[in-house]
């Protein structure tokens, strides 16, 4: 069996805004404790995207640090053909906004047209969704259907025919506050939460990883990981509750 | 009564207010009582900030790290040339740097004519309005409260309005020269005196603030005499020559005297803070080697960096907000067993994400204690940096019955929890 992994941090200085290089730490790690051999390639803007990966990962970022994403994406191309090979993407916020057909930013509500592997939408939202999500993975059952993040974004998200939600919304705002969160198709997954999402919820990272690797992963047990979402479920229950 | 005099009576109104609230909130054992004293100074007198500014000389210093520290230096220099008339100057030395904890300090000294006010960076705009400063300090910009912030351009975007704003009758800005951000904000000043610090903390500025091409960033090499650069792939913006530099622990001025800054708080970056608030000093009428005498007193500003006793056990407090501010603080933290203390609360930022932008896994090998209301995302941090930690959420018990010398960092919660906890 081929134990190596490649994970492919994309452009950092323009989507890490948020912590989410946590992801490909969460992945790293989870690879190396069941024996594989994980490979991180962190690439910036002009440096060629291998097509070669096995997980691509995108973070949040601001609006001109997405535009310049997506122009220094479209040129290189290496993406879609990574896609097309069957590599796993997981997208995160603008990184999800800008795997969509469009997205809007500035105050000119400019529209910028996204790479188009996942059929969605994005506009300038009435208000900023900011403050911890729980939403109910769509298909999953038993404590790995709760996934818990932080979202902060300002654009919402409308999907198209093509893609299938992620999760339903149980607390927060999602794409748009029509109780869907997140958007798949085939092995692109998009998603607003931050937290990191695969530090909070260690059953989408190994999820990802069954997807890049063509079967399932099983589950590794670390109670401060199970402790944690416990508390962060609980406690954003009671606050919600108590703002009712 | 003419204009003039109801406007004054109605601020002593609201200062008197003020000071009965300020004092039933400390007898009721709430802090120091300075925060609700300004609210309810500003509630009764919305406009008593801008008159609290009058006919005073005002020094500002704004940031996203180094604030505190920073107003602490400037302030100490000026105290040291005013000597004996040191209480002509007024300064918020707690770090209450919104609207009203700035009225509130302000009102405490209302015969002081000399002002060193630390701002928050959403306030510099007001300030810049309403108090026409002298001279203004700007520091650094990194990712901080994002829930709260979402855009750090925004704030750049804001200082330099209100200096265009201001135009000739605006401060004199003192500018950390490594910063993009901050240099496409100071160049809207009338004047510019620029701070070269060799800051190495470039993650929060990979595009032009002007027009948002890649910025190139030269790294430094000092063996071939190259310090580090930044310039503009797309339009002219670049990093402009220092005034003031830092060069291998030392400041050197404008007349290229090296002073040894011999600082009483540690730290490489606080000899940048010291360079600035150097320059600040100069332009206020202050001699370097008389505001050196007077920077070198400061040894724990607002609690940071000062021992305190929690039981048996001694502790060094160290504050850490950021990614940025972390990756100063943790290199100061040497002590065997170090404390990490978090939290969320609106002041740390309610989003802990930036927890996997600190690099955790330099403490590998160290015995480290998670602590704070947030000490479990914390656990999981370092769970994946592979440190082994315990984790004690109760702060009095993290802290209890070490026997060596403990090194803690926490967000601003638990920092200020702390300070009261120790008597710092």
């Amino acid at each position: 069996m081929n134990k190596r992994v490649e994970v492919v941090l994309i452009y950092q200085s323009l989507l890490g805004l948020y912590g989410d290089r946590g992801n490909a730490t969460v992945l790293m790690r989870r690879l190396a404790w069941r024996g594989y051999e994980p490979v991180l390639t962190a690439v910036e803007p002009g440096q060629p995207l291998p097509d070669t990966g096995d997980v691509y990962l995108l973070g949040g970022g601001e609006d001109a640090a997405q535009v310049s994403a997506v122009r220094a994406l479209k040129t290189d191309g290496g993406l879609y053909r990574a896609v097309d090979r069957g590599a796993a993407v997981l997208a995160v916020c603008a990184g999800y906004q800008i795997v969509g057909n469009n997205f809007t930013v500035g105050y000119q509500d400019e529209v910028i047209s996204g790479l188009g592997l996942l059929d969605v939408t994005t506009t300038r939202g009435p208000v900023r969704a900011v403050g911890e999500i729980i939403s109910r993975w769509n298909g999953r059952d038993g404590n790995d259907q709760w996934l818990t993040g932080f979202e902060n974004h300002g654009g919402y998200t409308r999907l198209g025919r093509g893609v299938k939600p992620l999760a339903t919304v149980e607390i927060g705002v999602g794409n748009c506050n029509d109780g869907t969160e997140g958007a798949v198709a085939g092995t692109v997954i998009g998603t607003y939460p931050h937290g990191p999402i695969l530090a909070r919820n260690p059953a989408l990272a190994d999820h990802i990883l069954g997807l890049a690797l063509g079967h399932e992963l099983a589950p590794l047990e670390h109670s401060e990981i199970n402790k944690l979402r416990r508390q962060r479920l609980a406690r954003v229950r009671r606050s919600y509750a108590r703002s009712r | 009564m003419s204009a003039m005099s109801i406007s004054t009576a109605r601020l002593s109104a609201a200062t008197y207010a003020g000071r009965l609230a300020g004092a039933a909130s400390r007898m009721a054992g709430r802090g120091t009582g300075a925060s609700i004293r300004g609210k309810v100074m500003l509630k009764l007198d919305p406009r008593a900030l801008g008159k609290l500014l009058v006919d005073k000389r005002i020094a500002i210093v704004s940031g996203t790290n180094g604030k505190t520290t920073t107003t602490h230096f400037l302030a100490a220099a000026l105290r040291e040339s005013l000597g004996p008339e040191a209480d002509r100057l007024v300064h918020n030395a707690d770090g209450a740097n919104l609207h009203h904890g700035l009225a509130s300090a302000l009102s405490e000294h209302p015969e002081a004519d000399i002002a060193i006010l630390e701002s928050d960076e959403r306030v510099v705009g007001d300030l810049i309005k309403l108090g026409r400063p002298e001279v203004l300090v700007l520091l650094n910009f990194s990712r901080d409260q994002l829930d709260r912030h979402h855009e750090i351009k925004s704030l750049g975007r804001s200082w330099r309005a209100a200096l265009s704003a201001a135009g000739t009758d605006g401060p004199v800005v003192v500018a950390n020269a490594d910063e993009p951000l901050v240099v496409w904000a100071a160049l809207a000043a009338k004047e510019v005196v620029w701070v070269d610090t060799s800051t190495t903390w470039t993650q929060d500025s990979s595009l032009c603030p002007e027009c948002d091409a890649n910025l190139i960033r030269v790294q430094p090499d000092p063996r071939a005499g190259q310090d580090a650069d930044w310039y503009c792939s797309g339009c002219g913006l670049a990093r402009p020559k220092g005034d003031y530099r830092v060069e291998s622990g030392t400041i050197v001025d404008r007349t290229q005297h090296v002073w040894d800054p011999q600082l009483g708080v540690p730290g490489r970056f606080n000899i940048n803070n010291a360079a600035c608030a150097l320059a600040a000093a100069e332009l206020m009428g202050v001699e370097p080697r008389t505001a050196l005498i007077g920077m070198r007193k400061v040894t724990s500003p607002a609690g940071r960096f000062a021992t305190a006793q929690f039981g048996t056990t001694t502790a060094r407090l160290l504050l850490a907000k950021n990614p940025a501010g972390w990756a100063e603080a943790l290199p100061l933290a040497q002590s065997a067993t170090v404390v990490l203390a978090i939290d969320s609360a609106a002041a740390d930022g309610r989003d802990v994400s930036w927890l996997w932008d600190v690099d955790y896994e330099r403490l590998a090998g160290r015995t480290v204690i998670a602590t704070g209301r947030r000490a479990q995302d914390l656990a999981v941090r370092l769970r994946y940096a592979e440190v082994d930690y315990r984790c004690i959420p109760d702060l009095a018990d993290a802290l209890a019955g070490h026997p060596e010398p403990v090194d803690v960092i926490a967000t601003y919660t638990p920092f200020q929890r702390l300070r009261k906890m120790g008597r710092v």
